[in-house]
Formats: C-alpha cells, structure tokens, sequence
C-alpha cells in the first residue's frame, strides 16, 4: 500500500540518505546565506559533517582502525605532507580521486561500508577544495566567545541581542517574524515556561489590565521569583539526571532519594550559578566544611540503576553503574558522546579510549553510600540534642574537676588489663546458604555484605586458621561507608538481628556430617534491651519476635536474637560479641570448624528491602580460655593507643563520653543523656558518594569489560578539551571544576541549547546530546555562543538566560502558522513564529490539576503515590510485589513530578506522554501523539476526576448562566475567552445531555459527576445534578482539546 | 526510555498545506487511517520526511514473515530437562565435572564445582524428524515436524535481568529498543485500531527486566510495546468512565474534533491534525480491543486445543490472543512467562511449568499452521539461558544460571522445519556445533522480516545503531527454509 512512498524515501538503512539529504538541504537553506556569498563553502558546517559520517569511521579519531594511516579529522591528516587533499587543486588530491572514482576497489566510502556520497556532497568537497580547502577545528571543540551582533534591516523588532541573530538569518531567507502573541497566549506560554502551570483567569485579568510600562517585565519577574520555577526546570535537569526513586533491574527496590530531587528545585530557587550547581554534584562531599546539602547534591552520581539480583558479581554491576554515571556527566553536562568510548576509541570525536578511562578514573574511587540527611526542623532538634548532651558533660566536668586524673587512672587501668590474643580468620563462604549475597574480603580481615540483601538467611562459613585449639570466637559487626547508614548491617537503618550464632565442626571430607559445638556464654560491648521486632520485619508468620541481649543470639530460639538499635544518631557503631565455647575445639587436618550465622529476623516481602541481615564482620579466634567481649567500643580502645597529645579534642571527648558511662556515681546524669539521646530524630536517608581513603586503581577495560583489565590508566582529560587545572585539590574536585571551567568549549554551549529547546521545542544544535562532529550543525551558532558567554559572564545565573530568551521578540511572536511558512519551516528553525507544541508529560497532568482547582501545590517531600492500576504492581505484570501507598487525600493532587517513580513499572499516565524512565541520562524527549493519550486524558480516574471538580467549580463559582460558567470553565483550561462559535458547539453539548440526564435517574447524573456517589455535594440553587453531569461532560471535553494540553 | 535525540530526523511534524488537510480530512474522517494519507502526500512533497511513524514500510528485500510471535520462557527453562539429552550426564551424575570445563567459569549462585546432575525426565524421539524431545513436552511432540530447534544457543549474561534485556534488546544496557520495537520502526504496523506491538504476562511473576524487555530505547516511543490483559480492560484506560455511555462518548468526541479543527484553522499546526486522528483510533480502539479478547465466537474445539479456561488468565489465553493479534495484522506479540528459574524444585516446577505451556504453545503452531497463518508468522520459543549441568542446592533438584549452551526453538515465517541445529557437548556445558549467540538470533530474526541487520539502523549518539550492535553476528543460513 505504501510502495510509492517506501521506493522513494527509506526512513532506516545505514546512510540514512534521507537524513542526510535533510541535513545537506538544510546547510544550503539555513548555513549558506549567513556568509552572504553562496559560493563560499563553510568547512565547519559543510564539508565537516561529509567527512564525519562518510570518513572517520575508517579514517578517524580511532587510532586502531584507521586504515592506511590516512586522518581526515586532522588539519594535519587532511591537508599535510603527503596529505590526501592539496589546496585549490581537486585535481592533484587524491581524496578526489577516490570519491570520484569508477572503480569499485578504488572508490570511496568503500561499497560495504554502507557509506555513499551524493553528488551534491562531492561537488561540495571539490568546491572547498577549489576554494582552498580552509580548515578549522569543530565548532563546539573551540570555547565560545562573545559574537558581534549581525546588523539588521529592521532593529526596531529586536527586543535584544537574540532578535538581531535571528532576524538576520530571517532576513537571508527572505522570511519575516510573525506579530507579538495576544497577550493571553503570552502569558499561558509564559507560565507554562517558567513555571509549568498555566495562568488562573485572574493572573490573566491582572496583566490585561496592567497598562503600564513593563507589564510582562513584571510577570516575569513575579514568574520566576515563584517555587514553582524550580519544580519545573529541576525536572528538566531530573530528566538529565537520571532520577527516579527505585532501583531498577530486576528487584527494582524502592531508594530514598527525594532529598536529592528536592535541592535540585531549591538550588534552582535560588539560582545557584550553574557552574556550583555541578561542581556540588560531581564532588560537593569533598568541599571545604561540606554542608548536607553539598553532600545530597552527589546523589546525582548515585541516581545510576543498582542490581541487586541474586547471584550477581557486585563489581559487574558498580562497574555498570560507573559507566551511567560517564554517560551522565557526557550527556547531561558535556554534550558529548563520550560513552562511545567505553569500549573503543570514538569513532568521530577525538574521545581515545584511554581519555575515557582517564575522565573514569576520577570517579573511580566513591564509595557507595547512604546518608542520614535531616530536613530544616529535624536539623534543629538534632543540633538540640548534641548541644545538650555536650552540655551535659561538661556540666559533669565542671561539677569533678579531678576527672582528668579520674580518667588517666582508669586508662592505666584499662590498658595494664591483658586482653586475649585474638587471631581473626580467614572464611570460605558456601555459596548456595548465602542467599545470593558476596560476602567480598577486606584489607582488616572482615568481610563485606555485597549485591542481593537476602530477608532471611543462614549464610555458612567454614573457618580457616592454624590454631591447634580454639576457646571462644570473636564476632565483631563493623560499619562500612557502603552500607546503609553506614552499617553495621543492611537493614534500611544500617542495624541487623543475629537469630542465632551456630558452631559445628564436620570430617574434612563431609560437610553434612556436623556436630553441633555448645556455646556456654555469650558476651557483648552491647546489651539492647529487650523490644518487640520493628513492624517493617513482619513476616507473617504470626510469631511474637524480639530483638535484646547477646544471649538472644544463643538460646536456640528462632524467635529472639541479638540487636544493636541503640537508637537514632548512636546506632551505626561496631560492636563485638564474644562465644564462649562449652568445650575447647581440637582442630586437626581432618576436622573443620564451620559457623553459621542465622539470620530469620526479616520480613516478608523481598521487594521492599526488608533484610536484617548483617554488612561487614571479622570473625577472629582464641584459646585463651577467658576471653570475653571487650567492653570498650572499638573506636575507644583504638583511641587509646593514640598517645594522649596527639589526641584530637574530639578523640578526646569521645573517650570522656564512653569513660563516664563507666563511673558508678554518675549513674544519674548517665541516665538524664541516655533520654537526651531520645530525642534524637530519625531523618531520612539519601544515596550520595563519599571518597575512599584507599585509592582504586582504574585500568582501560577492553570493550568495556570489567574482566578485561588492560593498563592501569591515570585520571586525566582529553587534551582537545580545555586543561585540568586545580592543583592541590582532590581528584574528583577538580575533575568538577573542569568541567565548568570558563574555557570549557562545551558545558556552557549544552546547557544553553537545553535551555533553548525547552522554550521552543528543538535545540539550536538539534542533537542535544551531541555537539561533536556526528551532531548536527547548529541553526543559529552565534546565537548559540552569544547565550553560553551570556550565561558564563552573567555568573553562569540561569534566570539571567531565562530572561534574555522570555524576553526576547523572537520568544514573544505569534506561534500562528501560514501555509507558506509551514512548508518552507515545518519544524521552526528558522524561528519566523512562535513556538506551539504539546507540553510534558508532567505537565499534562499539572493542567489538569490546575484547571480543576483540584491541585495541591506543596513542593518537595517523599514522593507521593495518586491512584493508579493496583494491578500493574503486583506478578506477573511486575517481577515482584510493590507497594503502591496509594491513599484517598490532597497527595494525589500533587505536582506530577513528585509520583513515584519506580523504574520498572513507570506511572502510567507520565509514560504514555513520553516521561523517561530513568534508565539514563536524557535530555531531549519523544514528543509523541498517540490513541493512548486520547485514552488517558479522557478515561484515566484522576483526569476524571479533574473534569468532575472543574464542572463543579464552574457551576459554584463560574456565574449564574450557562454561557458565564461556560467562559470561566473554558477559560481554567486555556486562559482566552471561547469564540461565540466555541461556546455554542460547547453549550450545544451541555444541552443535549442535561436534557438526557435530567430523563433518567438522578444516580444516573451522580454517577457521572462524583467520585462517590453516596457522597453529593450541595450545589448552588437552581443547579441540578443532570447539569453538574452535563458539565462534567463539558469539562471532559475541554480537558482533552489539544490546546489545553499545548504551549501556543 | 523515551528519550532521543533524533525522533525529529525522521518523523517530523509535516509541512501539510492547511487548506489540503481541511478539505481532506473535515469531519467524518472516514475509514482511512489520516496517517496513511499524510505519508502519501508528505512523500509526494517533501521525500526526506515521514509523516506517520507507524505507516507500513517495505523492508530491504521481500520478507518471509509479516509477524512475530516471542514465548519469552523467562526466568530461562533447563535445557537438560526439556531439549537436550545427555545420556552422560546421566553417568557421571554425582561427581565432579572436569577442571578444565570450569577455568574461567562464573556461577550465579553456587560453586562451579559443584557435582554434575542428570537429566531429571526421560527423552524419546518424535515425528518424521526424530528429534528428541523430552517426557514433559508431549504436545510440542506432536509438533515437531514444523519447528526448528536449536540446541546451540550462547549468550553473555547470567543474571536474570541483564540476560532478559539482552535477549530483547541485544545489550545487557537499560535503554535499548527492544526487538518488537525495531521490528515496528522497520515495517510500520498493519493495524490501525490496535497497537502494533502487544505485551501479555503469566506465570509466577513479570520478567526481570521489567518494561524494558518491551521498550522503544532511543526509537520514537510509538514504537514500544503495549502490554495488554487478557481480562478486564485489555488496556489501561480503555473503557469509559462510569457514567459516560456511548452515546456522551461519541457526542463527546464529535464536540471536541469540531473545537479541534476549529484551531487547526487558526494556528495551521498538523499536530493538531495528528490528534484528532489519535481520538478517532482511540475510539475504536475502544471496541476492537474488547473485540480481540472476546473469546466467544473461538470454536469449544479452539478453546480445548490451547487449553484455554475461559474466565481464567493463562499462558493458554494469551497464545490463543496471539494468534487473534496476529489475524488483524498486529506486528509484534511477546508473551512473557515467568517461572523457570528452578534452583530447587527443578521436578516439581518443570512438571508444572510445562503443564502450564506445552499444549498452548503446541496449539498456537497447529492453530497458525490450520489457518495458513504460519507461513509467514515466525514463532519464538525460549528464555534468556540455560541452566548448570552442575546441581544447585542438597536436594539434588535444582540447577544454577547457564550461559555457555541452552535450546531454543522457532517455527513458521520462513524458518525451516523439522530440524534441530547445533550441539552441546556431553554435558549439555558448552555448544560443541553451530553455535547461537543472541545477536545471531536477531540477525536471523531481522532477516526474516525483510532485512539486512547491518542496514536497519537509527542514528542516536552520534552514531547508527543497530540492534545487532557492532560485534560480528549472521544470519543462521542452516535455519532457513
């Protein structure tokens, strides 16, 4: 049926011909002209893009498939000694002859590479060539400078710099800019831009009737002084981001990153000069005096998916993680492709594989971690707490000034006390009891928890050591800046419960051949009382579980066992147990000790991360036949090997705040800080990095496998980019500052063109996550760098950005579009109108809330669960059961960018209009037009219920007759008045169906208009229900009109 | 992922002349789809765009099959119990396997030296064919005759997710498009008023790899699968709301493609004609999806065939909605199921995994075959690995992740029947003949449907991609009629 069109034009294939010949068409439409000589040929944007895709492939940036030793990305490799091309002379250059050769083994693209040239593109060479085959380096690869402003025929329309750039290229294809938008439209595209709600009939009314100078000035300025501002563009960034609150894969755990998502939107509140806002991101932990939010900022590394799939090889995956992050900070910072050279050096830009290694090398070394985070009240009472248990103490100092020598004595004392000779040991882990968890060896002789977090387990460990005789084992728990909290386990507050600590030994030979080792006591440096298992570990098992004392952890009951919840701020500490053994072991050649570590104390439902099970531990021997569980905290007793004048006052104080438990006398004030201790807040937890003290050794991996380690590489850029400066700093820190340095070619450049495609719905360089040489030229590249240096010189504030552009003509023209214009610029790049297309998914939602009256306009907080298909979160749509909190009240009428965004079942409503997922980074999205749409907008409960509230709002407040309600309902919708000829076919509907309901029972009209039909509301007097439901209809109606979804 | 740079490159908004669309497309738009008339015309006028992404397109050269069918046994069967016999495997069951099958080895779960295990269920041979198939396949046997298996399939992933992602998308990388997706973006969709690439899933729970398996990556988003129900609503949102009957939807729709049109008249922008057509094929998705998963004009005989218990969701249901699909010309249907994935319980579960999915999947291909379907419907059959000759677990009942050698098999659409390619070694460890790899398998796919894998591409990142992507991978000629 489609021959004609498939025979003419293929949309797939390898040159993409039509692609090409679009592109070409558009360099001779738009690029040409601004030289004002025709014959004239612009390397950069003609002949660079030919050579680009149909050269460098083979005879590119990748050293080691170039072939014949031929570079044509290269002044050198091009034009040379020995070169392929002479200047002026097409005639001598052999780069000619190839491309124009008729013999298939000579010609060039070879046949099989799929490459072809037109004749259009040879001519285009040979013109260069003839004209003296000027070269110059890609555009975005040179730092932007200030353009001068073209002169144009009409600077009375430009409104600033911006027009002057666009009028000019207007004006070289005889093209005019339309009129300024009616100010309605203005200010719904206005608001829908700056903020991402469109204007209440009021705010409209307000600027319709403010005739002074600098009315829309004002409405800019009240614009992006609004919240709401950075809700909308901190999505944008969301999206750059890879944001979303779960962890992808199979297991597709809920995370808590919310705290990160909200400082995007304050920071943009704020207009935290962009070039912070990423140096905080990439490296805000290793700032000077690091504040909270410096450290959420990093969770912009840690938005990358996590496996936590049973049986996985935790590096396969860190390491997959470390490659979204390189994809990231090239997509989303760069504009660079910079993941092509993951696996081998770019094809098209000068990126060696070894740079990407060396770029790599600076993240390499972050460990994974989980943080407390307080929000501003919760901060408070913390700072609260640690002040008044400080004061506290120095009360108790104050009140015994004898305690320095009271402690010195007690130190001696301590210290003079022989401990037992502890040999820790070396463990050989049964893969199959572990659950599917790695248990990864560590440079003190612990082990670390790593990839699946089993809710029960019973991982077995055979003990391997020389001792002859063995007494007591030493269990010790030890935090870990990898797991939550910092640890010591792996529950969601970094605690554990050890049901049961096990000791068989078993013949050489024969694991199952066990004998179980009696334990006669057990010790610990911590003694949690006795308290009911949290109610996130329930089970289901109906069973009363506890958490207590050590001798939990060795009563055979599968019920109790050893806790270390210690309370908020105190309990992510090492603590250690000591088992006693009833009978020493003799171990021989032919006996093995083995320990289990039963852990039964998780919940029930894998999917919401309910583990309890322990991170990092040592297990280490004795045959001293006394041993107990040394009282002092690890940190303590390792103070006290520290020579009392190197102490820090905080090594100093530490020991105070342990030694003071320890005074019988003080039994009292010990009391009055354990409930100060209390009053300690939860907070909440965010992903963010922190540095390693060891440094990781970063090699190039071939083809980007993490088994295929080739030379260790160090951290560095490519030297085509600006150069690393910051000596002193750390790595990681400095790789930041690079990336915004001032030279950078193309940081600003990317988030300038963002920008521009946010406003008028394709980028100056379309590919916006492309500037290198396989990107599409720019339309307007002086424009372009005019907006990166405005940026950069005006403190890189992106308001100041906003402002130029909102406040330019070229933004403020009618988006109406001729017939002639839409054929000779379908896609607007030429900027002679306008922008009109369909706004974000978010803000689909957004506008609907919004006209309804429906919306709750509360910013940041966890993120929020509005109603959607139960059905979608439960086997065998999702791999397994998710909890959709989905509760009746105002959370459901929030913002849609605070849904929940589980990345494996996305909300439906956000995905049908194009939201991406998270899997990585984006930063330009489909734009889609499709029947699910018209399915959500118009069946979709929530949009429903969005019609419902807006028919009831119309009747109670819209006026008295029906043509009032009909313009005020209109009017929530898309800001202008209704055309006579609009309400009529509006009111013709309302009409029809009071007349049809008002015929059948009144449920019937209830059933329509309520959510609950048992639940009526008054309505105004005169109103009756089958006109609230024939506005309902209407407002249903009004909800899907494209314009009502669209930015116009 | 619904993101990309180069949706525009392709499938741009048109340069329509205002006054041709009025006149051709005013009320009542009729039976023809609009999307069709604006690719006429755009490629009449303007060659370098595409107007409808899902316009039905001519592959490279003439393709043996029109529509794809993927049984995607997630969670990865055994091939030791269902396919490939290893009467040796049997004989050294419970001893070590040798040292030098295992350098180089990773496991998922257990240690890779753990003792061998035999085949669990007995083989016997089947059809003109003589392949062997095991005791748990009886309705397949009945089958083999028309399929193809192939006992040399080779993947690069041994965890679930990133091997199901692999599978579907030829890149362990979230945020590929998916096959269904590339097979859509290639040959456009037949069918206007369902979408052209249908999701079902049964078994224990959804594929590991979530909506990825059946997503659009870096192709428009129009492109990725729609997963469908085989009760209640078949889409998300189809019916109306309550209250609304069909009269208020229609008069509904009607009202608002007049306010529509009436802006396309103002602002002349052809989206605004893109969406007036997306109500219309939402309207009568309306009827034509309940209509696909209304069983009742299906034959008892039909019903019986699949197994199919009416009322009941099923693997069953879903095959037998696979072919319905496939009938009204839907391009890509992927069922997802499951339940494979037996480290323990490897007898119990395969007994009622393949109660679940032996007479359905047998069904589908006697069902295609009987309706002259299966000509040119290619028939997917398999999960995302296999599993360990070695034992998983004390019980002697379950085995662990297997990359290096699993069985697939395919039918219909130009695949050759009757044959079994490839061989594993005595252990059913490594592909000891003909081997599969994943790409392979899309190459082949790829080709059936009409084209060169090395030629389909989208330009993304700078680059073309492919979902063959760049390392080297064929067509599997042997498995062509």
């Amino acid at each position: 049926m489609s021959e004609t069109y498939s025979n003419h034009h293929q949309n797939y294939g390898p040159t993409f011909y039509s692609y090409w010949i679009g592109l070409l068409s558009w360099a001779i439409v738009l690029l040409v002209p601004i030289s004002g000589r025709t014959d004239e040929v612009d390397f950069n944007r003609e002949v660079r893009p030919i050579l680009s895709k149909a050269c460098f492939h083979c005879h590119g940036p990748d050293a080691e498939n170039r072939e014949a030793d031929l570079r044509l990305d290269t002044e050198e490799g091009l034009l040379g000694e020995h070169a392929a091309i002479v200047p002026g002379k097409p005639e001598d250059s052999s780069v000619m002859a190839r491309i124009t050769s008729s013999d298939p083994d000579e010609r060039m693209p070879p046949a099989d590479s799929g490459e072809a040239l037109s004749s259009e593109e040879v001519a285009l060479i040979q013109r260069w060539i003839e004209a003296g085959a000027k070269w110059s380096q890609h555009w975005a690869f040179v730092p932007p400078r200030r353009p001068e402003l073209p002169t144009t025929a009409d600077p009375s329309w430009n409104r600033n710099p911006i027009d002057a750039f666009v009028q000019k290229q207007l004006e070289e294809s005889s093209l005019r800019p339309s009129p300024e938008v009616d100010r309605t439209t203005l200010l719904r595209r206005l608001s829908l831009d700056l903020i991402g709600l469109p204007p209440t009939p009021s705010e409209v009314d307000a600027f319709l009737a403010d005739q002074k100078e600098g009315a829309y000035q004002r409405q800019v300025n009240r614009l992006l002084a609004s919240p709401h501002y950075g809700e909308h563009w901190g999505k944008l960034w969301l999206d750059a981001a890879r944001y979303a609150d779960s962890d992808g894969f199979e297991k597709d755990l809920p995370r808590n990153v919310w705290f990160y998502r909200d400082w995007v939107i304050h920071s943009l509140n704020a207009d935290l000069p962009y070039d912070q806002f990423i140096i905080d991101q990439i490296a805000g932990d290793l700032l000077p005096n690091a504040t909270q939010d410096q450290r959420v900022a990093t969770g912009f590394l840690r938005n990358s998916m996590v496996n936590e799939e049973g049986g996985i090889d935790p590096e396969q995956f860190r390491m997959e993680a470390m490659f979204d992050r390189m994809d990231a900070v090239g997509t989303g910072i760069l504009g660079l492709t910079v993941r092509c050279s993951q696996c081998h050096s770019h094809k098209f830009d000068p990126i060696t594989q070894k740079a990407y290694y060396q770029m790599f090398a600076f993240l390499n070394n972050c460990n994974e971690s989980q943080i407390a985070v307080y929000g501003p009240e919760q901060q408070q009472q913390r700072d609260d707490v640690l002040k008044a248990v400080r004061q506290k103490e120095n009360e108790l100092q104050q009140a015994h000034p004898d305690w320095a020598e009271q402690m010195a004595q007690w130190e001696k004392e301590t210290l003079e006390q022989p401990q037992p000779e502890w040999v820790s040991a070396e463990l050989e882990f049964d893969d199959t009891s572990a659950g599917g968890q790695k248990f990864i060896l560590q440079a003190d002789g612990s082990y670390l928890a790593s990839g699946y977090s089993p809710i029960k387990s019973r991982p077995r460990m055979l003990v391997k050591t020389d001792l002859a005789q063995v007494t007591a084992i030493r269990y010790e728990v030890l935090p870990d800046p990898n797991l939550p909290l910092g640890g010591p386990g792996r529950s969601l507050s970094g605690t554990f419960a050890l049901t049961e600590f096990e000791v068989v030994t078993s013949p050489a030979n024969d694991i199952t051949k066990q004998t179980k080792i009696d334990i006669a006591q057990a010790t610990a440096d911590y003694s949690q009382s006795k308290m009911p298992l949290e109610e996130a570990y329930d089970d289901n098992s109906k069973k009363d579980r506890f958490t207590g004392p050590i001798e939990m952890a060795i009563d055979r009951d599968g019920t109790t066992a050893w806790g270390i919840n210690s309370g908020p701020g105190r309990r992510n500490q090492a603590r250690k147990a000591v088992f006693n053994l009833a009978k020493p072991i003799e171990l021989t050649s032919d006996t093995h000790l083995s320990i289990y570590l039963s852990h039964r104390h998780g919940g029930s439902n894998g999917n919401e991360r309910q583990a309890n099970g322990v991170g990092r531990f040592r297990i280490s021997l004795t045959a001293d036949p006394n041993a107990t569980a040394d009282p002092l905290p690890l940190e303590v007793r390792n103070i006290l090997s520290v020579p009392g004048n190197e102490r820090t006052e905080q090594q100093r104080q530490q020991v105070f705040s342990y030694w003071r438990t320890t005074v019988s006398e003080w039994q009292k004030q010990n009391q009055q800080i354990e409930e100060l201790w209390k009053q300690h807040p939860e907070g909440t937890s965010q992903l963010v990095v922190s540095e390693r003290t060891e440094r990781r050794k970063t090699y190039l991996l071939e083809r980007g496998d993490f088994l295929s380690r080739r030379d260790e590489v160090s951290a560095g850029v490519p030297d085509f980019m600006n150069a690393l400066s910051g000596e002193g700093v750390p790595p990681r820190l400095a790789f930041a500052k690079w990336l915004v340095a001032r030279d950078s070619p193309t940081t600003a450049r990317a988030i300038a063109n963002r920008v521009w495609q946010a406003y008028f719905g394709i980028g100056i360089v379309r590919t916006t996550s492309d500037l290198g040489s396989q990107g599409e030229p720019p339309s307007h590249l002086h424009l372009l760098d005019w907006l990166a240096v405005e940026l950069m010189d005006h403190g890189w504030s992106l308001k100041h950005l906003h402002r130029q552009i909102v406040n330019s003509a070229t933004y403020r023209q009618s988006s109406d579009v001729s017939e002639e214009l839409a054929s000779r610029d379908p896609d607007n790049r030429l900027l002679a109108r306008g922008p009109r297309f369909r706004v974000r998914a978010e803000t689909v939602r957004d506008i609907a809330l919004h006209a309804s009256g429906l919306i709750n306009l509360t910013i940041g907080g966890p993120s929020v669960y509005p109603p959607s298909p139960e059905i979608l979160y439960k086997p065998p749509i999702s791999y397994g059961t998710k909890s959709w909190k989905y509760r009746a009240n105002d959370d459901s009428y929030r913002r849609a960018m605070y849904t929940f965004m589980f990345r494996s079942v996305p909300y439906p409503t956000l995905e049908t209009f194009d939201a991406p997922k998270g899997e990585s980074a984006c930063v330009r999205r489909s734009r889609s037009n499709t029947p699910l749409q018209a399915l959500t907008i118009l069946n979709e409960p929530l949009f429903m219920e969005c019609a419902k509230a807006l028919a009831l709002l119309a009747v109670r407040e819209g006026g008295e007759d029906d043509n009032q309600r009909l313009t005020f309902a209109f009017r929530q919708c898309v800001a202008r008045l209704p055309t006579a000829a609009e309400s009529k076919i509006l009111l013709g509907l309302l009409q029809r169906h009071t007349k049809r309901f008002a015929q059948q029972e009144e449920v019937e009209s209830w059933k329509l208009a309520v959510v609950d039909p048992t639940q009526t509301p008054e309505l105004p007097a005169g109103t009756t229900p089958a006109e609230l439901a024939a506005w309902t209809a209407v407002s249903r109606v009004l909800l899907n009109l494209d314009e009502t979804i669209c930015k116009e | 992922m619904n993101c990309h740079d180069s949706f525009y490159r392709t499938v741009a908004p048109t340069s329509l002349s205002r006054r041709w669309f009025l006149q051709q497309c005013g009320v009542g738009l009729g039976s023809i789809a609009l999307g069709q008339l604006l690719g006429e015309h755009a490629a009449a006028s303007l060659p370098h765009r595409a107007a409808d992404p899902l316009l039905p397109k001519q592959p490279h050269f003439e393709p043996k099959a029109k529509n794809v069918i993927f049984l995607f046994m997630a969670g990865a069967p055994s091939h030791l119990e269902l396919f490939d016999n290893k009467p040796q495997l049997t004989k050294f069951d419970g001893t070590a396997p040798p040292a030098e099958l295992l350098e180089g080895y990773r496991a998922a779960f257990i240690n890779p030296d753990s003792k061998l295990l035999g085949p669990r269920f007995k083989y016997a041979k089947h059809g003109k064919s003589g392949a062997e198939l095991s005791e748990l396949l009886p309705h397949l046997s009945e089958v083999v005759d028309d399929i193809a298996i192939v006992k040399s399939m080779v993947t690069d992933a041994f965890n679930h997710a990133p091997a199901q992602i692999l599978m579907n998308t030829g890149s362990q990388q979230f945020g590929k498009p998916s096959l269904g997706a590339w097979s859509l973006y290639g040959l456009g969709s037949e069918c206007r008023d369902l979408p052209g690439f249908v999701v079902f899933s049964s078994g224990k729970k959804g594929p590991s790899g979530g909506n990825s398996n059946w997503g659009s990556g870096f192709l428009p988003t129009v492109y990725q699968g729609v997963p469908f129900r085989s009760a209640g609503d078949p889409v998300l949102f189809l019916s109306n709301p309550p209250g609304v009957d069909d009269t208020l939807q229609r008069d509904s729709l009607d009202t608002l493609k007049q306010l529509n049109q009436m802006r396309l008249e103002v602002k002349g922008d052809p989206e605004i004609a893109t969406r007036i057509n997306s109500y219309e094929v939402a309207y009568r998705m309306q009827s034509s999806a309940p209509e696909l998963i209304d069983l009742s004009q299906e034959s008892q005989a039909t019903l019986d065939m699949y197994g199919v218990e009416p009322g009941k969701p099923s693997f069953a249901k879903n095959c037998l909605l696979a072919r319905r699909l496939v009938e009204r010309g839907v391009r890509f249907v992927e069922l997802f199921h499951e339940s494979w994935d037996q480290h323990g319980n490897l007898v119990k579960d395969l007994k009622k995994n393949c109660a679940d999915t032996d007479r359905s999947a047998a069904a589908l291909i006697k069902d295609l075959k009987q309706r002259g379907l299966l000509d040119d419907t290619l028939v997917i059959w398999g999960g995302e690995f296999g599993r360990t000759p070695m034992v998983q677990g004390d019980g002697n009942d379950g085995r662990d992740h297997h990359p290096n050698a699993f069985t697939m098999w395919l039918a219909g659409g130009g695949i050759k029947p009757g044959i079994t390619l490839g061989e594993s070694d005595d252990l059913g460890f490594n592909v000891t003949q003909d081997p599969v790899n994943v790409r392979d398998l899309h190459a082949t796919i790829l080709h059936l449907l009409g084209f060169d894998h090395s030629r389909i591409s989208f330009p993304f990142q700078g680059l073309d991609q492919r979902l063959t992507g760049v390392l080297p991978s064929g067509v599997v000629q042997k498995l062509l009629k």
